[in-house]
């Protein structure tokens, strides 16, 4: 007997998207210093972070974080944590110069 | 990989010495540290002396093995060796010995010291195969791109944010760059900005040329140097947006020092910001070595930025230099802006007037000792700035065409003042 042939459903293909990385300085106020932000940040949007220098002083917290993901996620990331109070900045800081 | 490299033998990351070679990349790909030319320094004694430099024609290239190109400079040919005035009128008025001014508001081709970073970033951006060149700027920088790349044959694209005023933008326009203007607040457009950067494959003048861009400052130094008849001054004063050319005037002196051109001594360098952005003089004042971000608020805009880029850096060279900072308002600033004018006949933009207003009150404080010399360095031209200024240098004069009514407008001054 010859095998079934089940015609297989045609699965629907979202456009693959290419991951977007952003190389960030993010910078704490004293009042955030404590706050898990970047575990919280992790659970709440499809990204992958990635730390890869930190000072914390009693004034200001400052994080180097690399942040992976669709650009959707990457740029609502970024927004959350400006909505934290975290000052978030490109690693090359200032690029637009006077 | 070029074959040649000049004087040049990597870029080196600023914070963990890992070493890169010599393409358009600005920072290390491990601690994402800013990245900086390295020199054979050993070759460079061997050529570069008094004598060759004075050979030399006279403009910033006079000092080729300092600076990152490998083949000698293609763009930008005549910047820089701007005038250092001895600015005697002025020094009375401050109350010091002696004051220099390094004037870079007139320097060439676009009249601010952007042309100096500008001129490196295009010639080593040509050497690395680059047809495009870019920036974001909201003024001098986005003039310097715009004009030496169209004195280059480059392409040039520019990006400003939409509300800036018309001046600036026609400064721009008319040597044919692309000019896009970017609606959105300030964050949101360096960090567009920084995107495109990573993007496109551009020679981004102060993104991925930065570590080539930046060494342009050293010129100012070395000029000042020479100016003074190879002696380093005692005390420099520098106006601070980023923190780039104060740390690049000091390496220049290094370098000097360090190659035989320039005896050995004490110096000290001073960094000057407006009070409405001032986040690097607020930490030098409080004796930190981190500065805090600021929402800049100063009609000095060529110095408002609120995270400065090079301030930990600049933190560090006043601190190892002994040098102080202060900061001043927009009055003391516009002030200070005249009184350069009034005493000098150098009109000088907003970042000017913060230079010579922060002197003076480091002078006032003791910080500058009245018996010193110092030397002032002028970024910018005050015709840039127009609108600071406006409506607080008065107003002339009206008389109709009777030389009467001006006889009596004479007297009138001349007559002694009744108490």
């Amino acid at each position: 007997m010859a095998a079934r042939t089940q015609k297989a459903k045609p699965v629907r293909r979202t456009r693959p998207v290419a991951p977007t990385r952003r190389r960030l300085w993010l910078m704490y106020p004293p009042r955030l210093i404590r706050e898990p932000l970047i575990w919280r940040l992790s659970g709440k949007f499809h990204i992958v972070t990635n730390i890869r220098q930190a000072s914390v002083t009693d004034e200001i917290g400052i994080v180097c974080l690399e942040l992976q993901g669709g650009q959707a996620d990457v740029k609502a990331s970024i927004h959350w944590l400006e909505k934290q109070g975290v000052n978030v900045e490109p690693v090359e800081i200032s690029v637009v110069e006077s | 990989m070029e074959k040649h490299s000049g004087y040049m033998q990597a870029l080196r990351c600023r914070e963990c010495g890992r070493e890169y070679p010599l393409t358009a990349t600005h920072v290390c790909e491990f601690d994402f540290g800013p990245l900086e030319v390295v020199y054979d320094y050993n070759r460079i004694k061997k050529s570069l002396t008094r004598e060759v430099i004075q050979s030399r024609p006279k403009s910033m290239w006079r000092y080729r093995e300092l600076l990152p190109v490998a083949n000698g400079p293609t763009i930008g040919l005549e910047v820089g060796f701007t005038p250092l005035i001895k600015a005697d009128r002025l020094a009375k008025r401050l109350g010091v010995r002696e004051v220099w001014i390094k004037n870079d508001a007139v320097n060439y081709p676009t009249l601010s010291f952007k042309d100096r970073v500008v001129s490196v970033a295009l010639s080593r951006a040509r050497e690395l195969g680059f047809d495009t060149v870019a920036c974001a700027s909201t003024g001098n920088l986005a003039n310097s791109v715009a004009a030496n790349a169209a004195a280059a044959g480059l392409k040039a694209y520019v990006f400003i944010p939409t509300d800036l005023e018309s001046g600036k933008i026609i400064n721009s326009l008319i040597y044919g760059a692309n000019v896009i203007g970017i609606k959105g607040h300030y964050d949101e457009v360096n960090r567009l900005c920084a995107e495109i950067a990573g993007k496109f494959d551009w020679a981004f003048v102060n993104v991925n040329m930065r570590p080539y861009y930046a060494e342009g400052s050293k010129s100012m130094g070395y000029e000042i140097v020479e100016q003074l008849n190879w002696k380093v001054p005692k005390h420099t004063v520098v106006c601070m947006a980023s923190g780039s050319l104060l740390t690049k005037i000091h390496k220049s002196y290094q370098e000097f020092i360090q190659l035989g051109l320039a005896p050995g001594t004490d110096y000290k360098i001073h960094g000057a910001q407006a009070t409405g952005c001032s986040p690097i003089s607020t930490a030098q004042k409080a004796g930190l070595d981190f500065f805090k971000p600021v929402k800049p608020d100063t009609i000095a805009k060529s110095l408002a930025i609120g995270t400065p880029a090079d301030g930990f850096y600049a933190l560090k060279v006043m601190k190892d230099t002994g040098g102080a900072a202060e900061d001043v308002s927009d009055d003391e600033l516009r002030e200070s802006i005249r009184l350069l004018a009034e005493t000098e006949g150098i009109f000088a933009e907003t970042a000017g007037g913060v230079t010579v207003g922060v002197a003076r009150k480091l002078i006032a404080s003791g910080a500058i000792p009245e018996e010193d010399s110092l030397v002032l360095c002028i970024t910018g031209n005050g015709l840039k700035t127009l609108d600071a200024v406006s409506g607080h240098v008065g107003q002339p004069r009206e008389i109709r065409p009777s030389l009467r009514e001006f006889e009596a407008l004479v007297a009138a001054e001349a007559r002694p003042i009744k108490a």
